[in-house]
C-alpha cells in the first residue's frame, strides 16, 4: 500500500473515533445514498414513462412520412401521378416494408338537419395504425365517437359527406357530396378528440376532395434505420415536390419536451447530491482540522503538497463511494421492484399506462454516478487543496500534545 | 556540510515588523554537533526551521550538502527534507493513528521505500532503543520518554545527513532526557550525522561540540 492509500485509509478509519466527524461522515454517506437512489429512481421512472410514450409514438406514427407539396405537381422524373411515383420509389427502397397513401382534407358531415365541420382522412388499404379501429370497415365511413355523439350517429346510419371543392353543374358551381353509411365508430382516447378525423377509403376521398394534403406513410422492415432511409429518399426526391420526415422529426417538439423534463428532474434531484457534497466538504474540513498538526509533521518529513492533496482526495472518495454505491444499487433495485410488481398505479384513462413504469438504463446509472463523482470530487478537491496549503510549522505549532 | 550565510528573517506581528534573525552565519562540518542556546523568542526555532527547509529566509543563503535551500522549489525541498534531514521535535509529534513501528517507518513510506527492508530497519532501531516490544502500540499507550525515543528512531530511519532537534528533552524528566540524549549520541556517532540541537538546558548544550548563542538575531560562538 502506497503512502497516499496508507494515510487516507487510516484517516478514514479514524473518522469513526470522533463523534462529530463520525456524524458528518455518516450524513455525507447517507445524503449521497439518498441522492443517488433518488436520481436513479427519478431517471428510471422518466425512462420507463418515456419508453412507453415512444412505443405509443412508434405505433401511432409512421417511421417515415413523405408529404407532397401543395399541388403535388412534381415527383420522380417520368411519373404522371406524383404520389404514385413517390410511392413506387419508396416501396423499392431497401428497408421499406410498406407504403400507404393518405389524403387529408376539411369537409362537412350532414345528417338530417345537422351539419358538422370535420377533418377527413382518406386511407389507401386499411386505417392507419394510430386510429384505434375495432372491426373491419367496408367502403363506408369510420366516424370518431366525438362526432357520432354530437350528430347522434350510429353504425349503419347514412351520412352525407360534403366537400368545399365545388363541382360545375348546369346551374353553376355546386358542392360535391356523397352519401355513405357509417361502418364503424372509434374512440381515440385523446383529450382533444374533437380533432379526430372521419375516415373513408382513399379513392372516395380523392373523388370528393381531389388532392387535399397528400402524404405517404412508410413502414420499415425490423432493424431498418429511419434516419438512413430518410436521407436516402431525400437524395432522390425534389425537395420542392415533397418533404421526407422521420418519426423523430415529426415528434421533435414532444421529444424535446421529454428531454427537457428529464434534464430538469435530474437537475432538481441532483441538488440532494450537491447538498451531500457540502456535508463531505464539512467532514473533510473537520478531519483536516483535527489532523492539522499531523499534516504538518508529514510535510516536515518530506511529504510533498501534491501527495497530501491526494490523501484528502482519496479520503473524500472513501467517504463518498460507499454512500453513492449503496444509493445507486438501492435505487436500481427499488426501481426494478416497483416496475416488476407494478406497485404504483395510475388512472389508465388519463395516462398511456395504468402503472408507473420504471426502466433502469446502464447509461443513466453511469450519468448519476458520474455526477456524484463530479460533485464529491469538487468538494474533496477544495478540502484537499486546504491540506496542501498548510504551513507545516504553523500546523505543528497549532496542536502541541 | 551546512553553510549558512547572512540569513535574515522578520515576521509581521500586526502592524509591527519583528526582526528575528539579523545576518546569521554558520558553518558546520559533517559529523559536527552544535547546540543553539538563547532566550525564548530569540529565533532559535526559526533558525532551525530555516535549516530544515520548513521556512524561507528573507535574505541570505542556506546550503546543506551542496543544495541551496533558498533557491529550490517547494517540491524539491520536500524531497530534500525526506532524503537528507531528520527532525526531532520538542513534543515528539508522533502520528496518533499509527503504531510506533508505523511512525518510525513513515519517512520511508513517504520516500516510497520497499516495505520489507524498511520494516526491518525500523524494527532494528526500535530494538536498539529498547522498544521493540512496543512496536505495535499507539503513541497514546506510551510514556513521554518512550514517545521521544520513537520520534528519534523516526528521525533516523532513513539515515539522514543532518539531524535537527528542537528541545528534544524539553518535556522529559531528567532520567528520560538523559536516555534520549545518549541515544541520539549513539545513533549519530554510528552514522556520522551532523546535528543541530536547540536547547535551553546548559547541560544538554555541553554535550555538543559547539555551543552557539542566538541573541538579538545574531549568532555568536560560546565555545
Amino acid at each position: 500500500m502506497g503512502f497516499v492509500w496508507h494515510i487516507a485509509v487510516r484517516y478514514f478509519r479514524s473518522t469513526r473515533a470522533d463523534a462529530h466527524i463520525r456524524a458528518l461522515s455518516t450524513l455525507t454517506a447517507g445524503g449521497l445514498a439518498v441522492g443517488t437512489a433518488a436520481l436513479v429512481l427519478a431517471l428510471a421512472a422518466l425512462a420507463g414513462f418515456q419508453s412507453h410514450v415512444l412505443e405509443e409514438l412508434a405505433q401511432h406514427t409512421p417511421a417515415l412520412q413523405i408529404e407532397l407539396a401543395g399541388d403535388g405537381a412534381a415527383g420522380p422524373a417520368g411519373a404522371t401521378d406524383p404520389a404514385r411515383g413517390l410511392a413506387e420509389l419508396a416501396a423499392a427502397t431497401n428497408g421499406v416494408a410498406g407504403v400507404q397513401e393518405l389524403l387529408y382534407a376539411q369537409g362537412w358531415l350532414a345528417a338530417g338537419e345537422r351539419l358538422f365541420a370535420v377533418g377527413v382522412l382518406g386511407y389507401e388499404r386499411a386505417p392507419p395504425p394510430w386510429i384505434p379501429v375495432d372491426g373491419e370497415a367496408a367502403s363506408g365511413l369510420i366516424v370518431p365517437v366525438s362526432v357520432a355523439l354530437r350528430m347522434g350517429l350510429a353504425v349503419g346510419d347514412q351520412v352525407r359527406v360534403v366537400s368545399p371543392r365545388p363541382g360545375l353543374t348546369p346551374v353553376g358551381p355546386q358542392p360535391r357530396t356523397r352519401t355513405l353509411p357509417v361502418d364503424l365508430i372509434y374512440g381515440s382516447g385523446r383529450a382533444d378528440d374533437e380533432d379526430d378525423p372521419v375516415l373513408l377509403p382513399l379513392e372516395r376521398a380523392a373523388a370528393l376532395f381531389a388532392r387535399g394534403d397528400r402524404r405517404l406513410d412508410l413502414t420499415l422492415a425490423p432493424g431498418a434505420d429511419p434516419e438512413e432511409i430518410g436521407a436516402f429518399l431525400r437524395r432522390g426526391i425534389d425537395p420542392a415536390a415533397a418533404t421526407v420526415t422521420t418519426w423523430r422529426e415529426a415528434n421533435r417538439a414532444l421529444l424535446f419536451v421529454l428531454r427537457l423534463e428529464k434534464g430538469l428532474v435530474f437537475s432538481a434531484v441532483a441538488l440532494i447530491v450537491a447538498v451531500a457534497s457540502f456535508a463531505l466538504l464539512a467532514a473533510l474540513s473537520m478531519v483536516l482540522s483535527s489532523k492539522r498538526s499531523e499534516i504538518g509533521v508529514l510535510a516536515a518529513m518530506g511529504a510533498p503538497p501534491g501527495r497530501l492533496q491526494r490523501v484528502f482526495l482519496l479520503l473524500g472518495a472513501l467517504l463518498s463511494v460507499g454512500g453513492a454505491g449503496l444509493g445507486g444499487a438501492a435505487g436500481a433495485a427499488l426501481a426494478a421492484f416497483l416496475d416488476r410488481y407494478r406497485i404504483i398505479s395510475t388512472p389508465s384513462d388519463v395516462y398511456v399506462v395504468d402503472y408507473v413504469p420504471f426502466l433502469v438504463r446502464g447509461a443513466d446509472v453511469l450519468v448519476v454516478l458520474g455526477v456524484t463523482v463530479l460533485f464529491t470530487a469538487a468538494a474533496a478537491a477544495v478540502g484537499a487543496r486546504k491540506a496542501s496549503l498548510l504551513d507545516p510549522v504553523e500546523a505543528m505549532r497549532s496542536a502541541r500534545t | 556540510m551546512i553553510a549558512v550565510s547572512g540569513v535574515t528573517r522578520a515576521y509581521r506581528d500586526g502592524a509591527v515588523r519583528r526582526q528575528v534573525l539579523r545576518g546569521v552565519d554558520l558553518r558546520l562540518a559533517r559529523g559536527e554537533t552544535a547546540a543553539i542556546v538563547g532566550p525564548s523568542g530569540s529565533g532559535k526555532s526559526t533558525l532551525l526551521n530555516i535549516l530544515g527547509a520548513l521556512d524561507t529566509p528573507d535574505a541570505g543563503s542556506v546550503r546543506i550538502d551542496g543544495v541551496d535551500l533558498t533557491a529550490s522549489k517547494p517540491s524539491a525541498l520536500a524531497g530534500f527534507r525526506n532524503r537528507s534531514l531528520g527532525f526531532v521535535f520538542q513534543f515528539h509529534q508522533l502520528l496518533p493513528d499509527f503504531t510506533a513501528l508505523e511512525n518510525v517507518m513513515m519517512p520511508g513510506r513517504i520516500a516510497g521505500r520497499p516495505s520489507s527492508p524498511l520494516r526491518a530497519g525500523a524494527l532494528a532501531l526500535l530494538e536498539r532503543v529498547g522498544l521493540a516490544d512496543r512496536a505495535g502500540d499507539f503513541p497514546q499507550q506510551l510514556s513521554g520518554g518512550e514517545r521521544q525515543r520513537i520520534a528519534i528512531c523516526r528521525a533516523l530511519v532513513l539515515e539522514p545527513a543532518v539531524l535537527l532537534a528542537d528541545e528534544p528533552t524539553g518535556n522529559l524528566d531528567a532520567k528520560s532526557g538523559e536516555r534520549v540524549l545518549e541515544l541520539m549520541d549513539a545513533l549519530r556517532c554510528r552514522r556520522d550525522t551532523t546535528m543541530v540541537l536547540v536547547t535551553h538546558n546548559p547541560e544538554v548544550a555541553k554535550r555538543c561540540g559547539r555551543v552557539l548563542r542566538l541573541d538579538g538575531g545574531r549568532l555568536t560562538a560560546l565555545s
